[in-house]
């Protein structure tokens, strides 16, 4: 029922003035989620707000997603292992990201649906009862409701199906599991409106698809395999088995030609090739969160995980299990698909865990063992020659161990504290004397948005900032960070990165009443609209509209990026650096310096006394971080 | 029952108006002398008018009218008439010769006699009567505004002499009305004296003049006071302020604030006072906490400095919230199941403030009845309504009421009595224990239930030998301990050789190590019936304990041999070396066994 509701709302403070169809553009299950709690709440009377339902969601779930942990790892391995995996996963920093208080996300959820959904199929696979893959399609359905990183599971389970037949471990169990799993799981998969039919068109579901037939075949030849001789039925798989594949081949080369099966999505083929974004699909690129991950950040998000990771791979070698055999599929491809990107570091943040978990809970009772034979049996030493100094190098692993868990604790609260704790939103700096300085100019200049322009006005400003405008400033914004809209976007980069009257054209086109953008110069925040410039020059140029913006007039003759005198004079008259750097070259940045000394860029403006012709200047907030302008009407005829 | 009320009260009240009404205007008084004092420093105007009354007439005078121009009506806020220290009964009424006049009757203390004088102090309040001319000005400008009033005091009776002040913020005055005679000084005008002014003389007054006070306006106010039995009482206000001076043309230029300071008619922070007694206060809006405010406390209040997420220019509007919680013994006052409520309708929001529109709504503990409103002034009381908040049954009353146009002479206490039966209060302890008992009871029930179709015969037999074999281990554990006693009474006899004393001793073990093994048995008997597997494992064991055993005893022997010289040293040593090992074999033979089990 809530699913028909979504479907049904239109969002007309976005996207100004195409609008947005909010159910067929986001994956409604973390407002379901929330929405229920906070009925639930309510009609038991506990008055509490939706907005704290919706601050602490992310880290409700995350305690849900250390239970399903543990249970998934105790299924894996022992109860041992689930205990440490579970408290791992409590306070690995890769997770912790994306699920501290007011982190109200996607992901906060989905992490917890993607292990519940493995929980479930793991049972399905040892127990083989239509229970368990029920259980794990209705997991599944919650997972494709909050995010489109489902995608993943639905190519891993097939991937895990896939490893079991070539291994020979395909067994009834795993046929029905699979079988009834996709079934149901598509089915209700497309209940979706986001996903609709793309579960039957898209290549990134024909994986599991073709598993799905793969499973009736297997299923059929172990059937036909229990009636015929073993000659009869060479010579029949044989010819069937080539029949088969060449059909198969051709149809879905087919399929493809005719554009029935639509072709791999640009986030998708990023994953398997991490130069094609770049290279292709701006918008994608500018997300630093897509960028290809470093190294030094994997230590930063997951400390030992890293190196316990490959242990935990060998435990599970050493013992194969058609459970463990998903695990390693699972670990693999994850830390494969998180160099790609580095939002990816959270899918492989709970599977390090758990193969860690298991590392070290194996590797502490074989030693554990030797020191507690030891103590019992303490008279006896003598008739125990088989290994040197059992105890003392049992007692010494089990300390290094306990340093190395306990250097992983005091990591995890470093980085959590430092790097995920403090809001985005409100900045912080340490002045002179070591005091803090507050810089809350993003709330400042969002609520005087708010209460002090039209209800009905039009805020222009580039897509990051697009969310953030329509909760705290309830005002109408062109495009947001729900990104479903390039040629849009793209206009909104020309109008910026124009000259003054082209861009006034853009701005009555689409009919703009203010513009925001984001200044750290005086300041030294660096992630300001000026850094990401260069991404809504690329974004601007890459639809038919904005041919004119080409990147190269934006760069030096030698090929830099700068806003000193050197700069090239196309970005020093566009509208993004007019609006940026307005009566910013009369001010006093720093001492020594030239007025108009830009601090993060470290240079003097290059452009500096000019006057704004079709904007003025509506508000700039104290610090001068975030800057309003108003779009100025049009001049009366013969003034 | 209160609707009755009410109707009586109106009629009654009608009826006073109505045989007032007809007894028209008192020819017989005359204001011997009017000093009226205009405060137009900020942006409320205050008038204080001293008026020496006199009864000329011959028979004595109970009370007297004030009257008001329709314009000020329109912007009166608060009317008080004193004499003599106290505070006169004043009611609204209405003259038939003077329709379009506002009057009001003040009730004299003591009837005036003829020929006599008294002195009365009548202090009026208008609100928004200060027009910002010109209406909107520029970043760097300062605010103009323009007083409209009267030259005379408008009274009903003729005046002897009259004399008026009008206090002024600056010097920086354009222009202002001149009724000679007229003095001007820095910061004051002065009109008059006038001498024998008629009745109801009126000539309009116009001062046009620099003000740059704070023109703050609370347009909306929303008070919520939510009172708890357990010793605190909440308050949570809403603020809607705007500012409505002169509005900002054009541009707002961050640069030209912050260096040239020049922005004489915005305001960047006002104070708020709040009770001594406050504590976790807040101040926040729809998007967070507020980060720029300051709090001090003082002896007799907590001043907040209140700073708004930018400056408000004219025109500007922000909204945010304030809240503090103060203990209910200061304002709370109870006799047995009788209680009453005294507080303030409003609080201090920023000196010489105006209040446009005031819901001020109180929420009582769940069971509160029979509610008695009392307020210093009259206000316009909505329905009671019903809030549910945590673990609420029934819903707590919710007194609302609302009034406009407020300013801080309103500041003053309203007495809420009603009645709460202090039983009530065990109401929400005993529900939550009720729902945990529930809850535990629901769990105890749910896990003595089966709720199995068929018996799983698999599972339960190994629950069984589970618990048979836990058993197993637990009586073993007893047993092997009676083993380390007697190998200590071994070594006891080989140091004390008093044999007799050890074999008293050592029988005892024996025999209650036997105990134990006879246990084991009868389980091993009980196991066999669900699992021969692991019945074998534990005959097993009792099969290498009973080698043990041997050992054990046959070490005894040995030493009591040893001990009364019936065997060597030598001798025993050899002996006891072969039993010693074969004792570790069958130790370690016990513990895979063990393990196993």
């Amino acid at each position: 029922m809530c699913v028909c509701v979504c479907v049904c709302v239109f969002d007309d403070r976005a996207w100004y003035p195409l609008g947005r169809i909010i159910g067929g553009t986001i994956y409604p299950g973390l407002m379901v989620t929330s929405a229920a709690i906070y009925h639930i709440l309510n009609w038991l009377h506990i008055s509490i707000d939706v907005r704290n339902v919706c601050v602490f969601l992310a880290p409700l779930f995350s305690s849900f997603t250390t239970i399903v942990t543990y249970h998934l790892a105790k299924e894996l391995k022992s109860p041992g292992a689930g205990l440490v995996a579970a408290v791992m996963i409590a306070i690995v920093p890769g997770y912790i990201s994306r699920s501290v208080a007011g982190s109200y996300d996607n992901e906060g959820i989905a992490i917890f649906c993607m292990l519940l959904t493995y929980y479930m199929w793991i049972k399905a696979v040892k127990t083989g009862t239509l229970f368990w893959s029920t259980m794990a399609a209705l997991a599944y359905f919650y997972m494709v409701s909050s995010w489109g990183g489902y995608v993943f599971l639905i190519n891993i389970i097939p991937l895990h199906v896939l490893t079991l037949m070539i291994t020979g471990r395909f067994s009834h169990r795993v046929y029905v599991a699979y079988s009834s799993l996709y079934v149901i799981g598509t089915i209700l998969s497309m209940q979706i409106s986001f996903v609709g039919f793309q579960p039957v068109s898209t290549s990134e579901h024909m994986g599991a698809f073709g598993v799905f037939g793969l499973c009736q075949i297997h299923a059929f030849v172990d059937y036909v395999r229990s009636h015929l001789n073993k000659n009869q039925f060479d010579t029949l798989f044989r010819a069937v088995i080539s029949t088969i594949a060449a059909a198969g081949v051709l149809t879905l080369a087919v399929l493809a030609a005719l554009g029935k099966i639509a072709p791999w999505t640009g986030r998708f083929y990023s994953l398997l090739d991490p130069s094609y974004a770049k290279n292709n699909i701006p918008i994608i690129a500018s997300v630093s969160e897509h960028q290809p991950t470093a190294w030094s950040s994997f230590y930063f998000d997951l400390q030992m995980l890293t190196f316990m990771f490959p242990v935990g791979l060998y435990f599970c070698f050493s013992n194969l299990t058609d459970e463990n055999i998903f695990i390693i599929l699972y670990g693999v491809l994850s830390i494969y698909f998180a160099g790609v990107m580095v939002r990816l570091m959270l899918v492989l943040a709970p599977v390090m865990c758990i193969l860690s978990g298991i590392a070290v809970s194996s590797l502490l009772s074989t030693y554990m063992k030797q020191i507690d034979d030891v103590k019992v049996e303490k008279k006896k030493q003598r008739f125990e020659g088989n290994y040197f100094m059992r105890s003392e190098i049992a007692t010494l692993f089990v300390c290094v161990m306990s340093v190395f868990l306990v250097m992983y604790t005091l990591h995890c609260t470093w980085v959590t504290s430092e790097a995920y704790s403090s809001p985005s939103i409100v900045l912080s700096a340490r002045g002179h004397d070591g005091s803090r300085i507050i810089f809350d100019d993003f709330r400042e200049a969002y609520y005087w948005l708010r209460h002090n322009t039209p209800e009905d006005a039009k805020v222009m400003s580039w897509w990051d900032y697009g969310y953030q405008i329509t909760a705290m400033a309830n005002r109408t914004i062109l495009v947001d960070n729900n990104t479903w809209n390039n040629t849009h976007i793209s206009r909104v980069g020309q109008a910026m990165a124009s000259s003054e009257d082209k861009a006034y054209q853009i701005m009555r086109e689409l009919d703009v009443d203010y513009v925001l953008v984001i200044f750290g110069g005086l300041t030294g925040y660096s992630s300001d609209d000026i850094n990401k410039f260069l991404w809504m020059v690329r974004i601007g140029g890459s639809t038919d509209k904005g041919t004119h913006i080409k990147e190269h007039d934006y760069y030096t003759p030698a090929g830099e990026f700068r806003v000193d005198k050197e700069g090239s004079p196309t970005l020093l008259n566009c509208l993004m650096y007019k609006m940026c750097y307005y009566r910013f070259g009369q001010v006093y940045t720093e001492g020594g310096k030239p007025p108009g000394y830009d601090r993060v860029r470290n240079v003097e403006i290059g452009n500096k006394d000019f006057e704004l012709d079709v904007l003025e200047e509506a508000y700039t907030t104290e610090h001068w971080i975030v800057r309003i302008y108003k779009v100025k009407d049009l001049p009366n005829r013969g003034a | 029952m209160r609707g009755c009320r009410y109707l009586l009260l109106c009629v009654l009240v009608g009826v006073l108006a109505l045989g007032w009404c007809q007894g028209e205007l008192n020819k017989d008084l005359v204001n011997k002398k009017i000093e009226r004092k205009v405060d137009i420093t900020s942006q409320v105007v205050k008038i204080a008018t001293k008026i020496t009354l006199e009864n000329s007439g011959a028979a004595p005078v109970k009370s007297f009218l004030v009257a008001l121009t329709p314009e000020e009506k329109e912007k009166l806020s608060s009317i008080i008439v004193q004499s003599g220290g106290s505070v006169l009964k004043i009611r609204e009424t209405k003259v038939d010769e003077q329709p379009d006049v506002a009057f009001y009757k003040v009730d004299l203390r003591e009837p005036l006699n003829p020929s006599k004088t008294v002195n009365v102090d009548v202090e009026y309040i208008l609100t928004h009567i200060l027009e910002p001319y010109p209406a909107s000005i520029q970043q760097g400008e300062k605010q103009l505004v323009k007083y409209s009033g009267n030259h005379y005091v408008l009274s009903p009776y003729p005046t002897t002499t009259q004399t008026t002040t009008v206090a002024v913020p600056s010097p920086n005055i354009e222009s202002y009305s001149r009724l000679k005679p007229t003095a001007h000084t820095d910061t004051s005008i002065t009109y008059g004296p006038y001498e024998s002014v008629a009745a109801f003389s009126e000539d309009a007054m116009s001062i046009h003049y620099e003000n740059n006070s704070p023109f703050l306006t609370v347009t909306r106010l929303e008070r919520m006071i939510e009172v708890s039995h357990w010793g605190n009482i909440a308050v949570e206000e809403t603020i809607d302020v705007l500012h409505n001076g002169a509005s900002l043309k054009g541009p707002f230029s961050r640069y030209d604030y912050q260096r040239e300071h020049n922005s004489y008619s915005s305001i960047k922070s006002f104070k708020t006072i709040i009770p001594a007694s406050a504590k976790d206060v807040y101040y926040r809006d729809e998007i967070g906490n507020i980060s720029t405010s300051h709090m001090r406390i003082q002896d007799d209040a907590v001043e907040l400095d209140l700073r708004p997420r930018f400056p408000l220019f004219g025109g500007w509007k922000t909204h945010y919230k304030i809240g503090y919680n103060v203990p209910s013994y200061e304002y709370l006052y109870s006799s047995g199941d009788e209680y009453l409520l005294k507080l303030r309708i409003i609080d201090h929001v920023f000196d010489d403030m105006t209040i446009d529109e005031l819901l001020l709504t109180i929420i009582l503990p769940e069971g509160v009845r029979n509610i008695k409103l009392e307020t210093p002034y009259p206000v316009e009381r909505l329905a009671d309504t019903l809030h549910y908040t945590y673990l609420d049954t029934v819903g707590r009353p919710v007194v609302s009421l609302t009034k406009k146009n407020m300013v801080e002479a309103h500041i003053q206490d309203l007495s809420l009595h009603y009645r709460f039966p202090s039983l009530l209060m065990l109401q929400e302890p005993l529900l939550v224990v009720l729902a945990f008992f529930l809850l535990f009871l629901m769990v105890i029930l749910y896990v003595r239930l089966d709720l199995t179709l068929s018996k799983d015969e698999a599972t339960e037999s190994k629950m069984r030998v589970s618990s048979h074999c836990e058993q197993v281990h637990t009586h073993h554990e007893k047993r092997a301990r009676l083993y380390e006693k007697l190998e200590e009474e071994i070594h006891k006899l080989k140091s004390s050789k008093d044999v007799a004393q050890s074999q008293t001793t050592t029988k005892k073990i024996q025999a209650s190590i036997k105990d134990e093994t006879q246990f084991i048995n009868d389980l091993v008997g009980k196991i066999r019936a669900d699992s021969t597997d692991y019945a074998d494992k534990v005959a097993e064991l009792q099969k290498v304990d009973k080698a043990l055993r041997e050992c054990v005893v046959q070490q005894l022997t040995n030493v009591e041999k040893l001990v009364s010289g019936k065997m060597s040293k030598q001798q025993y040593m050899d002996t006891d070396n072969p039993l010693h090992r074969k004792k570790e074999e069958a130790l370690e033979r016990i513990k895979s066994l063990l393990s196993a089990i």
